[in-house]
């Protein structure tokens, strides 16, 4: 993975894998305690690519709208952190995160809410799980609802010419017993991305330092 | 019951297993920081038999992995280990006989209430044989441009290779949304993946898609097989896509090909024909080149004997003599002047007049015209003439190129009967290699001296014609239809060329393009002497001419200038002269085409006897003889017959002077 | 007299998770609910509360901040705070103030361990 500042090596990319591996695993567990059905997780993808070839490979991946839970992080790197569905999942999120506890309009009254609630259990036990292992700390916004579509979500403009390079890195969900399935993605600026580089290799060289 | 007798048996059972492939089998436990082994796991990695089923350390886990694989897999042993929950790795392992073995490792953990990693099992299996294959259809595939696919009916995603991605221009992924592959179909096309759950007729098909990455419009077949895995299950389809955009186009040409064959024939014939046509024109004018040049000689010899007798006889009639002889006699003269003006014109258009070619000031040149103009053309058309300073040099015959902008403007006057305007202009003009075919010219500098009028114009089907010897728009006898084919003959003859550009009322524009010369001009000559310049009897002059009545008159004529004179009626009798003459010969002047020997032949051995002596052609034909791409070499002097004694006279005397 | 639990969480949907894990493991113990912590800070003042199950991540006053406060007012109350973060960091910043950490979504397993220890302390300090 090359590009003009930073490049992963294939040993620090299968690292940043495993650590978000780890991060979406406890998101995965947290879900499934919330709706109580198993949750599939796919291997994440981790990529350098440009702010619109992110929003690229997230609106052709998906026709309809979409609708977001956006958390921002920082700390030794920063970025911004994505709980995506397709709007035609979101109630039928709420329904199964509220359980029986809700009326059916309460759920309709509560959609915002429990969506952010949802996307802060998620986004926070996976963020938080990946600056443990890097043993660093990060701060993260309140989370945010956004509907749209990719380049909303990212808040791309498509007429600004220059073309922010970013560390994209998604990963698919899917609940097996209702219909619903979405993406966690992950965006960080290249300059962080060279200090992440740099915690990468310390994590790798706790792990692996005895015998390379 | 039997699934415990087969599980009673541990020998049966790894014997199974590794029919079945699974190589080995792994219990980490986390919390006590122990890996336990099965046999078939401890034999892979050379722990001995007695290592299964006992606590290990957990490294023994690591040791038989190959070196460059061995920190992979350390990084996702931390993941399991950190609370990732499942592992799924290929990596090789080294086997105690040296073997490389691909293992696929399959493993999740166990969490405790806290989501505390506890245990993580797994499975290793021996895909050595399956990564070979995996490796011969990957190559396959992207040698072959294939890409794979297989949907099962109902799903909302499609499995499909990287080539497949490539092919309709997506991210490579392993799965890819129903929508996001049809979204590239081009619209009134059926899907690619079927979506109304209706198995296809048929899976063979051929679609027109947009790539989704750089919008190309391509074509794509699609090949593969819809199967049933069981009674009353869905199907499921399996197929390949390839791109076959250039098939279809090739199809597509050769189909328009085709269509247009007809079209494409008449093209072709109109363009013969024409071709055909110009070919016979050239002919036309080459042969008609050849009989006006060699009429031209004969006539030139017959005009330089009447001119030069009624010369003679002009000049020795005394006082005495009758008045009306001496007029008849100036009638004859003009007479032959006029033949000879027009045997020149004719030798002009079939190319074969000499060229004198010299560095030539246009603006000057047509500055001397203006008295010349003005006399000749009436007072109803004003004459404007435009030629500023900084027009190049070119390299022309002026008296040529006189009388071709004489022509032009004598024609323009005649094509305003009523009065006009005639506008003389020149220009430079850079003529580029794409121009070059519409200007008949190479590409190069050019001086362009245009020549027009505002007068009748003249129609397509007359502009065609007009380059034609005797073609004349002029009534009967008032024209030779020899002043265009002169002047296009002489800028042919000077690497130029003649544009014409006219309309019927719209006036008529003639172009004459000729090429820039890197010599300056050369300073006009003096005013010449009124007086024809004698010779005298110390001068010897050797006349060869075959033709016995212009010998006589140019014998004459010198002998009357004062000049001792011997002739000779061919060149082997001349060069017998040369030889026995006790007086040396100053001058040779000799006839160009004669029988036996020509004139250059004898030149040339009338040098080698005395390299010093002058020579002098007269010639009415001029061919190849004394001229190389119709031009005289430098040093050979050449009198054009016919001659009248004023031009004979100078001729000799300026060349005998020049030492 | 039962026990009352002051939930601070500006979700709601958060409050109801906790309050049906608290319900499931301490059906007659009560909860008191607050958005923020400013209201959390009013209701102290005016209820009878003895645990609180304070939210982290909150709009106007983060929970390590209101339990700092409430430690101040009231050094002996159990008091947890509950979040999907995670962080080590934020943990060991807890247990500074004598807080316990709940890690989000709330379980009554999760939840069994803080409330167990809450009633022995209450139950000891009563006497």
């Amino acid at each position: 993975m090359i590009t003009g500042h930073v490049a992963l090596s294939e040993l620090e990319q299968d690292a940043l894998t495993e650590i978000v591996n780890i991060g979406v695993s406890r998101a995965a567990s947290s879900l499934r305690k919330m709706i109580g059905d198993q949750v599939v997780l796919s291997v994440p993808s981790v990529e350098v690519v440009s702010q619109r070839r992110a929003a690229r490979l997230i609106s052709e991946r998906e026709v309809v709208d979409l609708i977001a839970v956006r958390q921002d992080f920082s700390g030794p790197f920063c970025g911004r952190a994505l709980l995506i569905f397709p709007e035609t999942n979101s109630l039928e999120l709420v329904r199964a995160v509220t359980g029986g506890a809700l009326s059916a309009e309460e759920a309709v009254e509560m959609e915002q809410e429990a969506l952010a609630e949802t996307g802060n259990i998620i986004l926070n036990s996976c963020l938080a799980t990946m600056a443990n292992m890097l043993k660093r700390s990060l701060s993260m916004t309140i989370p945010e609802v956004l509907r749209g579509n990719g380049a909303t979500l990212f808040e791309i403009d498509e007429t600004t010419g220059s073309e922010g390079l970013v560390l994209f890195l998604y990963i698919d969900f899917a609940v097996r017993q209702r219909d619903i399935r979405g993406y966690i993605a992950m965006l960080m600026d290249i300059p962080s991305l060279a200090t992440l580089k740099q915690l990468l290799d310390e994590f790798i060289s706790r792990i692996v330092g005895e015998d390379g | 019951m039997a699934d415990e007798a087969i599980i009673g048996n541990a020998d049966q059972l790894r014997a199974v297993l590794a029919a079945a492939g699974a190589s080995g089998a792994w219990d980490w436990d986390i919390v006590r920081d122990r890996l336990t082994v099965d046999a078939r796991f401890a034999e892979l990695y050379g722990l001995g038999a007695d290592a299964a089923d006992q606590p290990l350390p957990t490294a023994a886990f690591f040791r038989a992995i190959h070196p460059e694989d061995r920190a992979r897999i350390r990084i996702a042993v931390a993941g399991m280990l950190a609370g990732s929950e499942f592992f799924s790795k290929e990596f090789r392992i080294i086997a105690p006989d040296g073997a490389i073995l691909w293992m696929h490792g399959r493993g999740r953990s166990q969490l405790d209430d806290q989501d505390e990693p506890i245990r993580f099992t797994g499975l290793l299996v021996d895909v050595t044989d399956r990564k070979r294959t995996e490796e011969r259809l990957r190559i396959a595939q992207s040698a072959g441009g294939i890409g794979t696919f297989e949907y099962r009916d109902g799903f909302a995603t499609v499995s499909v290779s990287s080539e497949f991605c490539r092919l309709l221009g997506l991210h490579p992924a392993d799965r890819l949304p129903v929508r996001t592959i049809n979204a590239v179909v081009c619209e009134d096309e059926e899907p690619l993946i079927p979506e109304d759950g209706a198995e296809p007729a048929s899976i063979d098909s051929v679609f027109r898609i947009r790539r989704s990455d750089d919008g190309a419009d391509r074509w794509i077949a699609r090949r593969g097989e819809a199967m049933r895995d069981s009674e009353g299950s869905g199907y499921r389809l399996l197929g390949v896509i390839y791109d076959v955009t250039d098939a279809k186009l090739q199809e597509t040409r050769l189909r328009e090909l085709n269509d247009t064959l007809e079209q494409r024939v008449a093209q072709e014939i109109d363009e013969r024909l024409r071709a055909e046509d110009a070919l016979r024109q050239a002919q036309k004018m080459e042969a008609v080149g050849q009989l006006t040049g060699g009429i031209a000689h004969d006539f030139n010899n017959l005009l330089t004997i009447i001119t030069g007798s009624v010369d003679m006889a002009l000049r020795r009639l005394d006082n005495s003599a009758d008045p009306r002889v001496g007029r008849a006699l100036d009638n004859a003269m003009r007479g032959a002047e006029r033949a000879a003006a027009l045997t020149q014109r004719l030798l002009a258009f079939s190319r074969r007049q000499p060229l004198d070619p010299r560095a030539v000031e246009v603006p000057r040149l047509l500055a001397g015209m203006s008295d010349l103009l003005t006399r000749t053309i009436t007072e109803a058309v004003a004459i404007a003439i435009e030629a500023p300073d900084d027009v190049w040099t070119i390299e022309a015959d002026p008296h040529q190129l006189e009388n071709a902008i004489l022509n032009l403007a004598v024609n323009a006057r005649d094509a305003m009967p009523q009065g006009g305007s005639l506008t003389i202009a020149a220009g430079n003009r850079q003529v580029a290699a794409h121009q070059s075919d519409e200007s008949h010219v190479s590409p190069g500098d050019y001086v362009a001296i245009t020549v027009s009028d505002n007068g009748t114009g003249m129609d397509a089907d007359t502009l065609t014609k007009v380059f034609d010897p005797f073609f004349t728009t002029k009534e009967v006898g008032k024209g030779t239809g020899l002043g265009l084919s002169m002047v296009y003959g002489f800028a042919k003859q000077s690497g130029g060329s003649v544009l014409i550009d006219s309309a019927l009322g719209e006036g008529t524009t003639v172009t004459l393009l000729l090429m820039r010369s890197v010599q300056s001009a050369e300073p006009p000559a003096d005013a010449m002497d009124e007086r024809e310049p004698f010779g005298s009897a110390s001068e010897t002059i050797l006349v060869v001419e075959d033709d016995d009545d212009v010998r006589a008159y140019t014998v004459g004529t010198l002998r009357e200038l004062g000049y001792r004179v011997v002739e000779a009626h061919d060149g082997a009798s001349a060069l017998a002269l040369l030889d026995k003459q006790d007086q040396p010969i100053k001058l040779l002047i000799t006839d160009v085409v004669m029988p036996r020997m020509s004139g250059s032949e004898l030149a040339a051995a009338a040098r080698a006897r005395q390299p010093r002596l002058r020579i002098l052609y007269t010639s009415g034909y001029p061919r190849d003889a004394i001229m190389r791409d119709g031009r005289l070499d430098s040093g050979v002097e050449l009198l054009a017959k016919p001659f009248t004694f004023r031009s004979l006279a100078e001729r000799v005397r300026e060349i005998i002077d020049k030492g | 007299m039962p026990v009352t639990v002051l939930i601070v969480d500006d979700s709601k949907l958060a409050r109801i998770v906790a309050g049906k894990a608290l319900a499931e493991l301490q059906p007659d113990w009560q909860k008191i609910e607050a958005g923020s912590g400013a209201q959390a800070l009013e209701l102290l003042g005016k209820e009878r509360i003895e645990v609180a199950l304070i939210d982290f991540n909150m709009t106007e006053q983060d929970g390590l901040e209101l339990a700092g406060e409430i430690r101040a007012l009231r050094p002996d109350m159990p008091i947890a705070i509950i979040t999907a973060n995670i962080q080590d960091e934020i943990i060991a910043q807890a247990r500074a103030i004598g807080a316990a950490f709940i890690a989000k979504p709330v379980t009554s397993e999760g939840l069994a361990g803080f409330l167990t220890g809450a009633a022995l302390k209450l139950r000891s300090s009563q006497e």
